[in-house]
């Protein structure tokens, strides 16, 4: 990796218009991507002085900075007290304990990869993402949308809603990318069904979540149906980890265990 | 010479390794540390083809690039074919590779070099190379090699040092052929033959510590290169054939090195270190970054070998066919020697046969070349025949384990083929003088479970667990070829400075041939300083390979060990004015009668204060057997029927390696060699896309295992004793690694019924395998 | 550019490339305990400790510690030689290239977690490749190592 200036930003307003500056100025999150893909930039920005690496919570949600590392958030009892601490364990099974402690919450989001984990793990519950300049967006939203976002993210914001999650990374090793990983929530009644890596990244699966939400008590065989339904309406890609067959098989399985298992 | 273990003081105690605290505390020893801190740094540019020949390079503006002390091309190298192999001489490995050459094999392959003041200049410069390259048509399957129309090594200059099948213009690097009796009679006597085919892939060694290299050159103007090399005598050789220089004008220094695995054995950075020092006089130093490491060393050679077997009804095992095709990618270091391995060190398991036969070719493919691994052809070899074993008990209706006691190798048997097959030579006749392997079947399946348990458990309607179970044999150096040797001085103070040519890779030698020469000095092992291996003050090794350590150097350090005793009794005897014949001799005082003197004051008289004179002794060994390691393993694995993923519960192994010089280095020998066997058997995988590009460039596309993954491993030992071998030890290092593709994949079919024939066993295969039986 | 930072205590104060990694910077003002593996932040092989918690030197920008305290094993020489003590005992000492990433990781597992489970030690240590032991044996010297008062 190549830069020709560390530009500490003593605000979001100084950073973004360091940003702003030249195209070949970026964000320093926790730096991981930003080695491994040993480009070439102007400047990077360090915003860890801005404050955004901490966890505090409102009635309704809890507010991540974006600077909070993975393994902050993964140990934050405010993160672990949401659905039954699904969304941690997510967290957890990224690469090691030294990894994740570079590792930003907003770095793994903003990067909107298809392998990622924190993504997956995210998005069955309503999160919202807070940009500066003034901005918001769900993440879904956030997933969805093409093009380049010329903002900084300040923190996302999780919903405090009762329920339960179901989160599994399908991998060879514990330091593998996910060959697939699925998300399954149970909030306010309602299922909701993510898939990630498939190659892509996560999506919701939304014929197979209103399906299963349509009916008052399913039945197995009713989530062996929405997670046939999910395999239909989401795509699926070979790649060198997996085929686009097995890829459907893990799919289909981990959909249904993860909605028995938030259905009891 | 058999001694008695129970009389062991350090031998076959438990023992710290003599580095294992000032590592731990970051003493900094490896290769990088030890570089001169104005290094050029080397960088290498690499071919982005599969296959190509260089028409036109153009280095003027990375040379004119500020920083930049040296660019090398094919143009500016010594034209000389040699084997990057680094094995003995001659080498049983074609001499197929220049420094650097016009044509360029595999994506990675190097086109020029690169060295400067630092890393970014050179990285920079190497953008600056301008390469025209006429791209050729690439061979990437290594089944349709043989008489492809691209012919990869078309050149001129190369050679094989004695016969060994070499047919460049075939695309056969080496070829191989041997029977014993008549196979395809007995096969046709035989009530029951069956037969498969079984594919092994490439495999990374992955060791820690990337390939480094540095060079400088000392007051003499002799050039001095540190290496992490398992073999810095061959490396010395090679290197002063190839630069046309004197032996004497070289020195290597192996100082600590981060694991090797084999993928040391072979020369990596070490010309290009050479020849910048040489030529700009200044220090030079390379290190290989961990894409290099993937791309631009060595894998396993990836191997198809069908074999088949015929037996009588009452399970005697009658013939083994086998038959085998070898990948071993751009060039052909070590080509015919792993490829013999795949018979010599795993047939012979199956000893009471009438007729054995074994053959085939090694071709080359523009794949990453492929090298010397731990295990070395032995563990493709067990892969199919272990797993063939288990399909002919099947037919047969015969619990594998009583099949596997009645036809495998006893103590006092032999097999015809230990004469037949060498390291790319004829071998040598050997008795199995010590030979537990029927004990390690029985232990095992005790460990196991095996009779409760096989072949099958139902755990609930979607786990199953299986149990699997194969035997494996090694070797301990190669006879009448590789040799080791040691020097003993006696200090002031009652040390022994140990040198030794043994190549300390991490496995322990260190440690081991301090404890054998403690032993016998009946001293402990802080009183033996121990160095290794510097061509310059070390005496000769032949190096780590083939699972020598132990065996060759640790006989050379006995043997030295053994004469220093003498030596020291002699002159004791000497300064008492008594016969030698008297002298008693308990390793801190020395006893006649009533007289008495202690070695520590001995050993400061001798150098300060009476006939001043260096005590000192040199011994070598080299084997005349190459008494084979046994093992027994054994794994239960879980299995997921929904999703074919599954967990290796428990390993177990019972292993024969005569006494363990050291029990827990030992056992870090068999489990790291099983963990490295379980990647291999279960998910590592060197993957290429269509154009010959690696896929599997690092760790996070290749996968080696984690503390995740391993959960228990049931390791113990048979009580045995080897009479050649030092204090009764053989080999260890490479047993551990042959095991795992055959037991997993005979634990996968007793759990699933679906026999995976293609490593590795990945959950994806079990599944289609497990869809396929449902039909 | 200049940055300043507690290195075993000491402030230090160094002159870097402002895409310098802190491995790098290390190594080449003589602090070689610091292995590189991999370079990419798979390895942890060059684990330190930032602030007490562990992380890959390889990854990190040397500015990006201004100001933060670091440790390296010269920073634990006491804690590495116990350390040293069980893995030997376990038979979990070979090439060593990987030793001084682990005793950073699993002196830091020590102060940061009580009791650990099993799965929470492996967690903690799953980051830290080695190839040559069979894994189970540092396993067994970490939880030796833990119980030691």
């Amino acid at each position: 990796m190549r830069a020709n200036e560390y530009y500490r930003a003593s605000s979001l307003e100084d950073a973004y218009s360091k940003l702003q500056e030249d195209p070949k100025n970026v964000l320093l999150a926790g730096g991981l991507w930003i080695k491994k893909m040993g480009q070439s930039y102007n400047a990077l920005i360090d915003l860890s002085t801005l404050g955004l690496n901490k966890i505090s919570e409102t009635k309704e949600e809890v507010i991540v900075g974006s600077m909070v590392t993975e393994r902050d958030f993964e140990n934050s009892p405010l993160i672990k007290s949401l659905y039954g601490d699904a969304i941690s364990f997510a967290t957890r099974e990224v690469m090691g304990v030294n990894f994740r402690n570079l590792a930003t919450i907003g770095g793994s989001i903003m990067g909107r990869y298809p392998f990622s984990d924190v993504i997956t793990g995210l998005l069955p519950y309503d999160v919202t993402l807070h940009f500066y300049p003034e901005q918001e967006m769900k993440l879904e939203e956030f997933l969805l949308f093409r093009g380049k976002i010329n903002a900084i993210l300040v923190d996302i914001r999780i919903k405090k809603h009762v329920g339960k999650g179901f989160f599994k990374k399908v991998k060879t090793t514990a330091l593998d990318f996910p060959i697939v990983n699925i998300a399954v929530s149970e909030v306010n009644d309602k299922y909701t069904i993510v898939v990630g890596a498939r190659p892509m990244v996560a999506a919701i699966a939304h014929k197979a979540s209103d399906y299963i939400n349509s009916i008052s008590s399913p039945s197995r065989d009713d989530f062996v149906k929405a997670a046939e339904i999910a395999t239909e309406e989401l795509q699926f890609l070979d790649n060198k980890d997996a085929s686009k067959e097995y890829r459907i098989d893990l799919a289909r399985v981990y959909i249904r265990r993860g909605l028995e298992e938030v259905s009891k | 010479m058999i001694i008695d273990k129970k009389k062991m003081r350090v031998v076959n105690q438990k023992t710290h390794s003599v580095d294992g605290k000032g590592l731990m505390q970051g003493r900094s020893f490896y290769t990088d540390d030890l570089a001169d801190q104005n290094s050029l740094v080397i960088k290498i540019l690499r071919s982005p083809h599969a296959f190509a020949h260089i028409k036109n390079i153009d280095v003027s503006k990375a040379k004119a690039l500020n920083g930049v002390a040296l660019v090398l091309t094919y143009k500016d190298v010594p034209h000389v074919s040699f084997s990057r192999a680094g094995q003995g001489y001659p080498e049983p490995s074609p001499h197929d590779k220049f420094i650097l050459d016009e044509y360029v094999r595999y994506v990675g392959d190097e086109v020029a070099m690169v060295a400067a003041i630092n890393e970014e200049i050179a990285e920079d410069a190497l953008k600056l190379i301008e390469v025209e390259y006429e791209v050729l048509e690439p061979v990437l399957d290594f089944e349709k090699a043989v008489d492809n129309p691209s012919i990869i090594h078309p050149e001129d200059g190369i050679k094989e040092m004695f016969p060994i099948g070499f047919e460049p213009k075939r695309n056969i690097a080496a070829a191989y052929e041997m029977q014993v009796g008549n196979v395809e009679e007995e096969l046709k006597k035989c009530d029951v033959v069956v037969d498969g085919t079984f594919y092994s892939q490439a495999q990374a060694h992955a060791m820690i510590e990337p390939h480094s290299s540095n060079a400088r050159l000392d007051e003499h103007n002799r050039l001095v290169i540190y290496s992490s090399t398992q073999t810095p005598f061959h490396m010395r050789r090679i290197m002063a054939t190839t630069l046309g220089m004197p032996v004497s004008q070289i020195r290597f220094i192996k100082p600590r090195v981060g694991g090797g695995f084999g993928g040391k054995q072979a020369f990596h950075g070490e010309f290009f270190c050479a020849l910048t020092t040489l030529r700009t006089g200044r220090p030079s130093k390379m290190v290989y970054t961990r894409e290099e490491v993937f791309g631009a060393s060595y894998t396993r050679h990836p191997m198809r070998i069908n074999m088949k077997i015929g037996a009588m009804k009452d399970g005697t095992i009658k013939a083994i066919d086998c038959r085998s095709l070898s990948d071993t990618g751009a060039y052909g270091e070590h080509s015919l020697t792993v490829f013999m391995i795949v018979g010599s060190k795993v047939l012979p398991l199956y000893n009471k046969v009438n007729a054995v036969r074994f053959g085939g070719e090694v071709v080359y493919t523009n794949h990453v070349s492929a090298g010397a691994y731990r295990g070395y052809g032995a563990i493709q070899g067990n892969y199919a025949l272990e797993s063939t074993i288990d399909i002919l008990a099947e037919k047969l209706g015969i619990n594998p384990r009583i099949l596997r006691e009645k036809n495998s190798m006893k103590e006092k048997e032999t097999s015809p083929i230990f004469e037949i097959m060498g390291e790319g030579t004829k071998g040598t006749a050997m008795i199995m003088e010590s030979c537990k392997l029927p004990y390690c079947i029985k232990r095992g399946a005790e460990l196991i479970g095996w009779e409760e348990n096989w072949p099958r458990k139902v755990i609930s309607d979607t786990k199953v667990r299986g149990y699997g179970m194969a035997i494996a044999m090694q070797g301990s150096g190669i006879p009448f070829m590789d040799m080791g040797s040691a020097s003993i001085k006696l200090n002031d103070g009652g040390s022994y400075m140990v040198t030794v040519g043994a190549t300390d890779i991490g496995q322990g030698s260190d440690t081991i041939i301090s404890q054998i020469v403690a032993e016998e000095l009946q001293t402990t092992v802080d009183k033996i300083l121990i160095y290794s291996s510097d061509t310059d003050l070390t005496p000769f090794d032949c190096g780590a390979y083939a699972s020598s350590t132990t065996y060759i150097s640790g006989n050379a350090a006995w043997n030295a060990a053994q004469k220093m005793r003498a030596r020291l009794i002699k002159e004791a005897a000497g300064y008492l004015e008594v016969k030698e014949s008297t002298v008693e001799f308990d390793g801190e005082v020395f006893t006649s009668g009533d007289k008495k003197v202690s070695l520590n004051d001995l050993s400061v008289l001798w150098l300060y204060n009476k006939d001043q004179h260096q005590v000192s002794v040199t011994e070598s060994y080299i084997g005349h057997v190459s008494p084979p390691p046994f093992m027994a393993a054994y794994a239960e694995v879980e299995v997921d029927l929904e999703t074919g993923e599954y967990e290796v519960l428990n390993y177990v192994t019972v292993t024969d390696c005569g006494t363990t010089i050291n029990p827990m280095l030992a056992r870090g020998q068999v489990e790291g060699g099983i963990v490295q066997g379980l990647g291999m058997a279960c998910f590592e995988d060197v993957k290429y896309d269509k154009k010959g590009n690696l896929l599997s460039n690092n760790f996070l596309n290749y996968h080696i295992p984690t503390h995740k993954e391993i959960h228990k491993l049931t390791s113990e030992f048979a009580d045995s004793y080897e009479p050649t071998g030092p204090f009764g030890a053989k080999s260890v290092g490479e047993i551990g690694i042959d095991t795992p593709p055959a037991v997993i994949c005979n634990a996968i079919y007793n759990a699933t019924g679906v026999r995976v024939h293609t490593l590795p066993i990945t959950p994806e295969k079990i599944l289609k395998g497990l869809k396929e039986l449902k039909k | 550019m200049k940055v300043s930072f507690y290195l075993n205590d000491v402030l230090v104060n160094y002159d870097v490339n402002p895409n310098e990694y802190l491995s790098h910077t290390l190594r080449s003002h003589g602090v070689k305990s610091i292995k590189i593996g991999c370079n990419e932040s798979t390895c942890g092989s060059c684990t330190l400790l930032v602030d007490d918690k562990p992380a890959m030197s390889c990854s990190i920008l040397t500015a990006q510690i201004e100001g933060k305290h670091i440790t390296t094993v010269e920073g634990i020489q006491e804690e590495a030689a116990k350390i040293s003590y069980y893995f030997s005992e376990e038979g979990a000492d070979q090439c060593g290239f990987c030793n001084v990433g682990y005793a950073l990781v699993i002196y830091a597992l020590k102060r940061e977690l009580k009791n650990p489970t099993d799965e929470e030690i492996n967690d903690y240590i799953v980051g830290n490749l080695c190839r040559c032991s069979g894994l189970q044996s540092q396993m067994n010297a970490i939880k030796r190592y833990l119980k030691e008062d």
